[in-house]
């Protein structure tokens, strides 16, 4: 009985041994059988991929493709869509699903998915600073008003950052964190004579910052660079929403424990986020654009499709669409068609 | 002699008190949980969601979709194709695990010489305590890939794997171990004189095995059971990855996206604010209602099977 087992145990083991050998070799074996197979079926369905509605690309997304009504509401979509993270999509797009759709933020594109272009445009930095690729939503900061800050070093620090993020030197930094930045010729050794405040030790202060998640990334670099060059002020992140951008330097949070000196948006502020409290309108030094991000549409490397336009895409995803794209040659028959 | 009796008797009841002190702290927990939980959850059906209007109970527990109309600007929430299809998966995943973990446990327990059956206890105890995430993130790099190969196999198209299927072997995998331990547990503690009464009788190995060793741990097993469900019914993380969050729609289909109460509870949570962030509270109340109702029923089962064999 105890032989019996021993041996079950043993032909377990390497009959498991053989069969993941067995499968990376199988994998071999079928890409070189995929030539007499056709590897991608046209026929197939369009599987459709999004981000949460509470997500600022999905923001971006369907507002380029002229479908803002579906930002928000689920129930716009066509039937059988995934809701899945950035992360999640990219996995999906490079392996495991051959027929889907996606959407992700251009500096998460990587080569293991295929980046659709737009218009007949590819994205990339350049497309969108002249602004020829256009599925892109803005990244926008905002400060608390004169004199409502904690102190008024950390007024002055908070303004300098501000400053810092239109020079070479930010704009270097952002680009880095994945945005796209904006255009710059000023450097900030010829203004830093401007912001005194940076001159002195700021160990001990702390300027908070917060918003959008989708800028974290890139907030948290350009703090990571700015500080050294302003005394190392103490640089508090806490990104919890697009929405907490306004909500807590000049609306309702602003004076809680919550309440933040810089906050960020990843998309325009609406015209209730424009005012303060009281209605009057913000001045323009408390609101600006520090990059763009793009948004690109991904497929499966080996899917055909490689030319989309806003109306093709809110075709595919759009429930009641007039003219709905279902299947992947319908997709291609309407590319030919651009 | 009387002081000293007395002292003692002082000393065994302050130890008592201090027993029932520990005793009413563990207890008070659920109860702080219970009254956080209830009173975020009841907030959108009472009060008026900053201008959104109350939610409407009955839609909330019969609607077949989650929201009708935009995100923070509608209140039409609707969880009754959850609750169904949270229910589908549990039972479905305690339905392929219970036999699983049934025969594993009767082999470690009964047949399996003292070295094997250690080996795979211990085996089995590690995979009970691996964290749910892990699961998940093992089911979204295998499960996925296996449930699209065998979709397409079938002729029907999967989106990448996401279905009811993988989220249904994911939580069998992960019921599979607890059951295991406890219906073990139980099969070893059948009484001796039962078995060899049976094999006196001239019943074989196999016979005693399944009509009297398994019928006497049978109160076990369906603990086990309980508990399998149990933790099915309140997996969020593993099913969040491997489900495909779907926002409307009951299916009994295998290979249709699925969700359950617990993973929509946890998609978006980070971004949200307002009605949309209490009503996961709300939808949490749905569920710790509907795992006692579960749990309930299924005691009650089992004190009518457990009288069959007392």
């Amino acid at each position: 009985m105890n032989m019996h087992f021993k041996k079950g145990i043993w032909l377990t083991g390497f009959a498991t041994l053989l069969a993941a050998c067995g499968g990376t070799s199988s994998s071999v074996a079928s890409s070189t059988a995929s030539s007499q197979v056709p590897s991608f079926n046209a026929e197939n369905n369009i599987v459709l991929y999004t981000r949460d509605t509470t997500s600022g690309t999905r923001d971006g997304f369907m507002g380029g493709i002229g479908f803002s009504a579906a930002a928000k509401d689920d129930n716009l979509l066509t039937e059988g869509f995934i809701i899945a993270d950035n992360t999640a999509i990219l996995t999906a797009m490079s392996g495991s699903d051959k027929y889907g759709i996606g959407y992700v933020s251009l500096s998460s594109l990587n080569a293991n998915v295929k980046g659709l272009t737009f218009n007949g445009i590819e994205a990339s930095e350049d497309t969108v600073l002249d602004n020829s690729y256009g599925l892109k939503r803005p990244f926008n900061w905002m400060l608390r008003a004169d004199g409502d800050f904690p102190s008024d070093t950390v007024e002055n620090i908070a303004k300098a950052f501000v400053a810092f993020m239109t020079t070479i030197e930010g704009e270097d930094t952002i680009a880095g964190a994945g945005a796209v930045a904006l255009a710059t010729n000023t450097r900030w050794d010829d203004i830093k004579s401007q912001y005194p405040v940076c001159d002195q030790d700021n160990s001990a202060i702390t300027v908070r910052f917060g918003g959008s998640d989708s800028i974290e990334k890139v907030a948290k670099a350009v703090t990571a660079s700015f500080r050294p060059r302003c005394g190392n002020f103490v640089a508090e992140h806490e990104h919890t929403g697009s929405g907490d951008a306004w909500k807590r330097t000049n609306g309702a949070q602003k004076d809680e424990a919550v309440g933040k000196d810089v906050g960020f948006a990843s998309r325009n502020f609406t015209a209730a986020e424009q005012v303060d409290l009281n209605g009057t309108a913000l001045p323009s030094e408390q609101l600006g654009q520090l990059a763009w991000d793009a948004i690109v549409a991904i497929v499966h490397n080996d899917n055909p499709l490689s030319n989309v336009d806003a109306d093709l895409l809110k075709r595919m995803y759009e429930k009641a669409a007039a003219n709905p794209i279902r299947t992947w040659q319908d997709a291609l028959d309407a590319e030919a068609a651009l | 002699m009387k002081s000293k009796n007395t002292l003692k008797k002082v000393v065994d009841k302050i130890v008592e008190n201090i027993l029932f002190g520990t005793a009413i702290l563990s207890a008070s927990f659920i109860v702080l949980i219970v009254i956080v939980i209830f009173e975020r959850g009841i907030t959108p059906f009472i009060s008026d969601n900053d201008g959104l209007g109350q939610v409407n109970l009955l839609r909330f527990l019969t609607g077949i979709v989650y929201l009708d109309g935009p995100t923070f600007l509608s209140n039409a929430y609707g969880i009754g194709y959850l609750i169904i299809s949270t229910l589908y998966n549990a039972f479905l995943a305690l339905l392929i695990a219970a036999p699983i973990a049934t025969l594993t446990a009767l082999f470690i327990a009964k047949i399996a010489p003292r070295w094997l059956g250690n080996l795979l206890r211990t085996i089995i105890e590690i995979l009970a305590a691996i964290p749910s995430i892990v699961y998940g993130l093992f089911g979204a790099g295998f499960i996925l890939n296996v449930v699209y190969n065998l979709s397409v196999s079938f002729g029907v198209q999967s989106a990448a794997g996401f279905s009811v299927l993988s989220t249904v072997i994911v939580l069998a995998i992960m019921i599979i171990p607890t059951m295991t331990v406890i219906a073990e547990v139980a099969i070893r503690s059948v009484d001796k004189s039962l078995i060899q009464g049976s094999l006196a009788l001239g019943a074989t190995q196999t016979q005693t095995q399944f009509k009297v060793v398994l019928a006497a741990a049978k109160s076990g097993i369906f603990t086990a059971a309980i508990l399998g469900v149990g933790r099915a019914l309140g997996e969020a993380t593993a099913v969040a990855l491997v489900a495909g969050s779907r926002r409307s729609g009951i299916t009994f289909n295998l290979f249709d996206t699925t969700a359950t109460l617990t993973s929509t509870m946890l998609l978006g949570m980070k971004e949200t604010v307002g009605l949309d962030y209490t009503i996961r509270f709300s939808i949490g109340l749905v569920l710790m209602v509907i795992i006692l109702l579960t749990n309930l029923t299924l005691n009650f089962i089992k004190r009518k099977v457990g009288r069959m064999y007392a």
